[in-house]
């Protein structure tokens, strides 16, 4: 066998259900190799050896009895307030218990550590956070993506093998893609989210799994719906692809990669590829932005935003004042463009399965200076991922990002969308589109999780 | 009258009715987050979009009701 804390999640959990390997073994064997290869790439903003002993003496025999996982700065544990990756969150918070730590507590697994996150969850690429940047297990000059930065990094870097993000604006998403993961943006409301400090503001946040593969998403995915996300069968697949100005401004090798995995799992699927026309894409993401914004607005007052903490990152304090300035009107009207957008999307599922396009336009960007080169010229990494992963938290459709090739020496992914509730059928067209690529990009290991180490 | 989009006049103004500070680098950061959202924000607005319904509270969970 090989390591244990190289199998995947299931294979984990099946180990130690199979008493083949030791649960206390394996939590000692994930600090240990969160103290070796953790400073390198800072995925890990905290570990309480004491309190994941405690959980595992306590664990109940769920589907992840002893199984050790990471949570994102974003949720309350019973011992630790979320940070939410900023010095000042302009929101009050205590430690307690939140939904996916029941969850995850309930199935008998093992917080080990909370992973970083991008400061105040207001980027994608995880390079601004109060704990420091994450960095790619790729390559650690690269952005890991953001906003769940550590869980990704931590997963990819094998520190574990299964950690929960969150994903408001592609939040999931971005980092899986960036890190060479699955990331699966459930149906808005289908995963837990009570004692998030937005639980009761935000449409547009979800909590949920980063894994290596699809497999592994189903096991994690399931423990935080609170349900079985069966297997099921992706057979006769409708793909739609869309082909406008946005959809065609990605890298070359990108959109190659992409293309091929489509075609990839339209052969494996038996299924079609369809032309559809989304117009409504084109404001769908200044209306998921200013939705997002907008919501956070709560807690914000002149008096508080002209005393916040100095170690706020200037970017931060920067967007945080600019979002005083937002007109109403514009954030009324978006919410008309997210009716007309959820309108026309149930109109497009009923002619398609999924939709597919690259999660993201460009592989990961150099942490010092996140910006992506794009045939339309350079753009901020933040301004070019928005446009591909705004609509799912717009419209609250599932949506998830499969590893599918690599460019530079960083992976490239694949994003599908499905309509509400079928988040089942994402997982079982991403593990067709595994099988149809012999599992070479799942299990592609970066160089940070390759070397020799003896846990 | 011609909507202004200039980050110099706007910024500035507004901070000052809502009373808020800023320093060199705050202000830097908003111009550059304006520069990205205000062409966008100005297209939205000059939408007409009163005769379209607005889902009053959209179960997100769900498909909408058909039209």
């Amino acid at each position: 066998m090989s390591e244990p804390l190289d199998l995947p999640l299931r294979g984990q959990a099946a180990a130690i259900a199979a008493g083949d390997v030791d649960a206390t073994e394996l939590l000692e064997a994930a600090l240990a190799r969160i103290d070796e290869r953790n400073p390198a790439i800072n995925a890990v903003v905290e570990t309480f050896p004491e309190r994941s002993r405690e959980m595992l003496a306590a664990a109940p025999a769920g589907p992840l009895h002893g199984v050790p996982v990471v949570i994102k700065d974003e949720w309350p544990l019973p011992w630790r307030a979320q940070r939410f990756g900023a010095a000042d969150m302009l929101a009050r918070t205590a430690p307690g218990e939140s939904g996916p730590y029941r969850a995850l507590r309930d199935a008998g697994a093992v917080i080990v550590g909370v992973g970083n996150m991008h400061e105040l969850g207001a980027g994608s690429t995880g390079n601004v956070s109060v704990y420091g940047p994450a960095r790619n297990p790729w390559n650690p000059e690269r952005c890991p993506g953001g906003s769940s930065s550590g869980p990704a990094a931590a997963v990819a870097a094998r520190l574990v093998a299964g950690a929960v993000g969150a994903d408001g604006v592609g939040s999931i998403r971005y980092p899986a893609t960036y890190c060479g993961l699955t990331g699966l943006k459930p149906t808005f409301g289908r995963s837990a989210m009570d004692g998030h400090h937005m639980a009761s503001l935000s449409t547009t946040i979800v909590s949920g799994p980063l894994c290596a593969d699809a497999g592994d998403c189903r096991l994690l995915g399931s423990v935080l719906y609170g349900e079985e996300l069966g297997a099921g069968d992706a057979a006769g697949l409708r793909i739609g692809v869309i082909e406008d100005e946005v959809s065609e401004d990605v890298a070359p090798a990108v959109r190659v990669a992409c293309e091929k995995a489509i075609e990839d799992l339209r052969a494996a699927t038996g299924g079609d590829v369809r032309m559809i026309e989304l117009p409504e894409l084109a404001t769908a993401t200044l209306a998921t932005v200013l939705i997002a914004n907008s919501e956070s607005l709560g807690g914000v007052t002149p008096q508080r935003l002209n005393n916040l903490d100095p170690e706020l990152s200037p970017l931060g304090r920067g967007l945080l004042k600019y979002r005083l300035m937002l007109p109403a009107v514009a954030a009324v009207k978006a919410h008309q463009l997210r009716t007309m957008a959820r309108q026309r999307l149930a109109e497009v599922f009923e002619e398609v399965d999924v939709i597919a396009w690259p999660t993201v336009p460009a592989v990961a960007p150099p942490l010092e200076a996140p910006l992506v080169e794009l045939p339309s010229g350079t753009l901020t990494a933040d301004a070019a991922n928005v446009r591909g992963g705004a609509l799912a938290n717009l419209t609250g459709i599932p949506a998830i990002s499969v590893p599918v090739g690599s460019s530079e020496g960083l992976p490239v992914g694949l994003q599908l969308q499905a309509a509400w509730g079928r988040d089942e059928l994402l997982l079982d067209a991403a593990e067709a589109l595994e099988g149809a690529n012999g599992r070479r990009w799942v299990e592609a290991a970066p160089p940070a999780a390759a070397e020799p180490t003896g846990v | 009258m011609e909507a202004s989009g200039s980050a110099d006049d706007f910024i500035p103004a507004a901070l000052v009715a809502f009373g808020v500070e800023a320093d060199e680098i705050e202000l830097a950061v908003m111009r550059a987050a304006h520069e990205l959202l205000w062409p966008p924000i100005l297209e939205l607005l000059s939408l007409d979009t009163g005769s379209s319904a607005s889902e009053p509270a959209p179960d997100l969970s769900q498909a909408p009701p058909r039209r």
